[in-house]
Formats: C-alpha cells, structure tokens, sequence
C-alpha cells in the first residue's frame, strides 16, 4: 500500500524512514512551529516573573516558562530523529525579540523562526502578561486537540504529555485574570483583551486550500483553521463570561 | 545528533527460512540501552553506496543481550546479505535504539495488553511481550499474530516458551492464510472483519488497556478502524510503521556538472509538489529564498542549516553550503542539501523538493 495512501486513511507512522519528502517538510515545519512558539513564549515571560505581584504569582509564572521550555525541548527530541541539530536549535535565533508594542496585528517580526506571530508582540506588565497567557492558552488549546491526532505518532505522543500542563497554564491564566480583576485591573484587563485577541486569532491562518488539502491527507492537520477559531472563540467567551467579561469586537 | 557505534555479532540464527535473529555485542553498552519496541538503524556500504537500514530488537529487557529479527525483503541488498553473509565475528555500525513503539513499565501495572503482528512486525512486539510478562507480573497480554503459513510463523517456539514461563498470563492467536486450521476464526487474512469476528468470540475489546500494531499497512488501518469502533482512543493504540517504506537499492547518485557560475547568475529549474519553475536567481542567493521569490511554497523552518526542514535534491548542477548541521555525510553524497544554505556553484542547476 502506497504510503500516502495509507496516510490519507487515518495510518499513523513511528520513524522518519520512508516518510514523503513534502511529509517530512510538513511535518518539521509543523513541529519547528510548535518549538519556536515554545521557546519564544517562554522567552517573554522571563521577564515577567519580576513583574509577578506575590509569590504565588512568581512561582506560577517561573513555572510557565520552565515548562513551555520543557514542551520545546520534548518536541526538539522528535525533530532530533530527522536530523536537527537540538543544541545549536535551542539557540539559533533571538527568542527574545519582538516587535514595537504599537506594531499592529498583522505585522511580522522579521527574522525566519518559525514563531506564531503573537509571539512577536511584547507584553506590557503583569495584568498584560495574564491576559495574553489566557487568551493564548485557549488557542493553544484547540491547537493542542488537533495535533494529539497528528499521524506522526512520536509528535503525537509528545504533545500528549505536554497537553495537561498547558491546560494547566492556562488555568493559572484564568486564576491570575481573576486576581487582576479583583485588584480593580478591569481597564487593564479590558485593553489587554482588546490588543490580545486579534493577534492571536492570526494564528489560525487561513492558508491555500490545497495546502491545507494536503495537511488533512497527510494526518498532519484534522480540524479545519476557521473551525478551529470558531472553537477557540467559544472557550474564551466561557472563560471571560463568569468576569462579566466579553470577546472584543 | 545520534552517531553511529560499533557492535560485533556474536551469534546468527535462522528463525525461519528466510529470517535470521542476530545477536550483537556493543563496544559502548550504555548507548545501547533500549526500551521494548525500539529498532536499531545500521549502516554498511555496498558498492560505494551507503545503505541504512532499521531493524526492530527482539531481545527483551531482562535479556541481557542485544538482538535484532531481520527477515529477508525481495530484493532487499542488506536484508539478503544479512540472511547469507552475515557471521558471527563480523562487525556492523548502529546508531543508538530509535522509535517510541513502547511503554512504560511498571511492576504495579495490571493491565491487559493486546498485541497485533503481521509476519516480521512480530519483532518489536516479542520484546514488547516479553518484557511486559517480566516487569509486570499482574498485566497479561494476548497476541494475534498473523502469517502466511506456518513455515513463516518467525519466533514460534520463544512464544511457545514464554507461554510456558508465564503460565496464564500470554494467550497467542496465530490466524494463517494458507495451511487453514479447522477454526475459520484463525484462517485468513487479519482486517477489520476478522478483528470484529475476534473481538466477539476471543477478545474483549472493553477489557484491553492498550493496543500494539506492526504489520502491512492495510492491517494496521483495518485493525485501528475495529479498535476505534471498539471503544479505543488514539492514545490506547500504537502503531509501527517503517519496514515496508525501505527501497530495496538506493539509485547512483548524480554528480554533480557544469562549469563554476560566473556572476550573471544561475537559472535553476525546481520542482515542488509536482509542478516545475525555472527561477532566474541573484548572485549569492540560496536555492530557498530563489524558490520564495518566485511564489513557491518551499518548505523552512529555521534557515540557519540547523533542522532540515527546507531538504532538497540537487538533480543536475552543484551548489554549496555555507553551514550544515543536519544533513549526514550520505545524504549530501547522495545531493541532498539544505536549501537554506545551498547557493549553487553552476549556471544551470535543477533541484527537487519532492525526492
């Protein structure tokens, strides 16, 4: 049977050996992707750690950025078998840069990494911080859902481990919006929303049909972009709802 | 980046007619611990062509050895030689055990494993088996095991004495093609059907924790399908998959020709999914940013020679990289190069994205 054949009726595959070449890019780009957003992620909430008011809120935040660096490298191991070069990976490119605060949503930051252009936006304090994590998050969340299916199953398995403590994130997130709220950050809140959402709904994309066509062939890709964003849209709503909070515009 | 290793065979047994089970001695053990399920990929030249190769170990955890299954493939170059050449004392080149065809054990465990192999997919899963029977004495596991016939039956009778040394706690369906047994239920081919018949009459599905594949792909399809409809999560099924994607020979490489580029610069023909465009390219430029300039979707990632994503192969003309740290020795023999790096050495050069 015809490998890609295979793929296109649900098969999994274990091992980079005999893999389509266009499969095997999709699938490095998809997990470059991942481990770039990681590590860029992670990069901008360093700083945030010495924003954090409390210590609850610095050892949440400390332990947000050694996980999602820990969730890079997991995925980095994967990349490995391809022949990616894991020490030099981690430190190619300047995760820490970003673009100007003001940049507006569709702007991308100039450098080749692989990053979801959220991750080029730099966070502005602690509240900022939160609801950035939160309204990420639950993307990330829909994101997550779709490629625990990814045909690739070493990625899949990967990302299996990783999905309950980006859940889990996310969930610090929520706590902390709540906090910020009672701290009477509603404004801060309120803005950080209205800047925060529009770029992350980039990240769904929209792409060239036939490329997501194939994606879905390959396993690589089972939920359509608008689908996905839809889904994301409803959870954020639930999240902000309890907070007498809506999504803006 | 994992290295190759030396290992020497120590021993070379025919399992079956055309399967030989051998066993190795690694000069560094440490980079041969391995977990059950793992394959092991080798290199060895042949006629100035390197060829690799993986091979699931077979051996179990608590074996103390080092074992590889490797059956003979139709026209297989180092499959054949393995089953007629290879002899104990002979010294082969592995990189350290690959693959996450396993799980995790634990003596706590109780839990029952159904296992699903199809002819030499029988490998990882006997050191999967195996190893579940030693390190937890409360979980049981049933294999099917589908054949051909049962003179292609590989690692009949280490089955027959794990049974026995395990009294009650591995139950084998051997289900054969040919040779028909009286009970329809254990002859044929082993698809969604016979799943269906095998989980109403022998297995039961709900009772099963985790389900282990290795076979032709459209058993492993139609055995997923049966586990799904039964109730199974992705994450209750391992699948593996590699055996079957191995050309036998690798082509000639194509050298490289044509005169140094002079600075007019080159034209490059690339093909992409399919479709061909000649791009004319800027002194300098890499093949990957030529083929974005002229609308093609090229696959990168980090465009810094460090994860291979953007892999091309040079068919006709040279290019040169200015950094490589993902592509082996053999690929770039074989013209691969990462076009991120690659900026080419010829007037003319044909690349392609889809070999």
């Amino acid at each position: 049977m015809d490998i890609e054949r295979y793929l296109a009726e649900g098969g999994r595959v274990t091992s980079p050996q005999g893999l389509p070449p266009r499969y095997r890019a999709e699938l490095l780009r998809l997990m470059a992707t991942f481990v770039d957003s990681s590590l860029a992620g992670a990069a901008g909430f360093a700083d945030i750690i010495n924003a954090a008011p409390g210590i609850e809120a610095r050892i949440a935040a400390a332990k947000i950025v050694l996980e999602k660096t820990d969730h890079a490298g997991r995925v980095l191991r994967v990349m490995a078998d391809f022949g990616a070069d894991t020490a030099r990976y981690a430190t190619h490119h300047p995760w820490t840069g970003r673009l100007p605060r003001s940049a507006p949503p569709e702007a991308r930051l100039d450098t080749p990494d692989q990053r979801l252009s959220v991750f080029a936006f730099p966070l502005d304090g602690w509240t900022d911080a939160v609801v950035m994590n939160l309204v990420m998050g639950t993307a990330a969340g829909v994101q997550i859902d779709d490629l625990v299916q990814v045909s690739y199953q070493p990625l899949a398995e990967a990302v299996r481990e990783i999905a309950p403590r980006e859940a889990r994130h996310t969930g610090l997130a929520a706590e902390g919006l709540a906090q910020a709220l009672a701290r009477g950050d509603r404004d801060r809140v309120a803005a950080s929303l209205a800047y925060w959402t529009p770029r992350v709904a980039q990240g769904f994309g929209s792409g060239r049909p036939e490329r997501l066509a194939q994606l879905t062939r390959f396993g690589l890709r089972h939920t359509a972009p608008e689908t996905q964003a839809a889904r994301w849209r409803a959870a954020l709503a639930q999240a902000l709802a309890p907070h007498g909070l809506s999504l803006p515009g | 980046m994992a290295r190759f290793h030396p290992l020497t065979v120590t021993a070379v047994e025919k399992t079956i007619r055309d399967a030989v089970c051998v066993t190795l001695e690694p000069e560094d053990p440490a980079a041969f611990a391995f977990r059950p399920g793992q394959y092991l990929t080798f290199r060895r030249d042949f006629d100035g062509e390197e060829l690799r190769r993986s091979y699931s170990i077979c051996a179990g955890i608590d074996d103390g050895r080092l074992q590889v299954g490797i059956k003979r493939v139709e026209g297989g170059a180092f499959s054949t030689w393995a089953n007629e050449a290879l002899r104990p004392g002979d010294r082969l080149e592995a990189m350290p055990p690959m693959g996450s065809f396993h799980t995790p054990l634990d003596a706590a465990n109780a839990r029952h494993i159904l296992g699903f192999a199809g002819g030499s997919g029988i490998t990882p899963l006997l050191s999967i088996v195996k190893s579940v029977l030693a390190r937890e004495p409360r979980s049981r596991v049933t294999l099917v095991y589908a054949n051909r016939g049962v003179n292609t039956i590989m690692f009949r009778e280490e089955l027959e004495d794990l049974k026995n040394l395990h009294l009650g706690r591995l139950n084998v369906i051997h289900v054969l093609e040919q040779d028909a047994t009286e009970i329809e239920l254990f002859t044929g081919r082993v698809d969604e059907a016979k799943c269906e018949a095998l989980f109403r009459h022998w297995i039961d599905p709900a009772d099963v924790d985790l389900a282990f594949i290795c076979g032709p792909e459209p058993m492993m399809l139609g055995i997923a399908r049966s586990l799904r409809a039964h109730g199974l999560d992705d994450a209750q099924i391992r699948f593996e998959l590699f055996a079957s994607g191995q050309p036998g020979r690798l082509k000639a490489p194509v050298a490289g020709c044509g005169a140094a580029a002079g600075g007019a610069g080159t034209e490059a023909r690339i093909t992409l999914d399919g479709a061909t465009r000649t791009v004319r390219m800027e002194p300098g430029q890499t093949l990957l940013d030529a083929a974005l300039a002229g609308d093609l979707d090229a696959p990168y990632a980090c465009k810094a020679g460090v994860c291979s994503t953007c892999r091309c192969k040079v068919i006709e003309g040279a290019a040169e990289m200015a950094a490589n740290h993902a592509l082996e020795d053999y690929e770039v023999a074989r013209g691969y190069v990462l076009s991120c790096q690659a900026v080419p050495t010829t007037d003319r050069i044909v690349v392609d994205y889809d070999q």
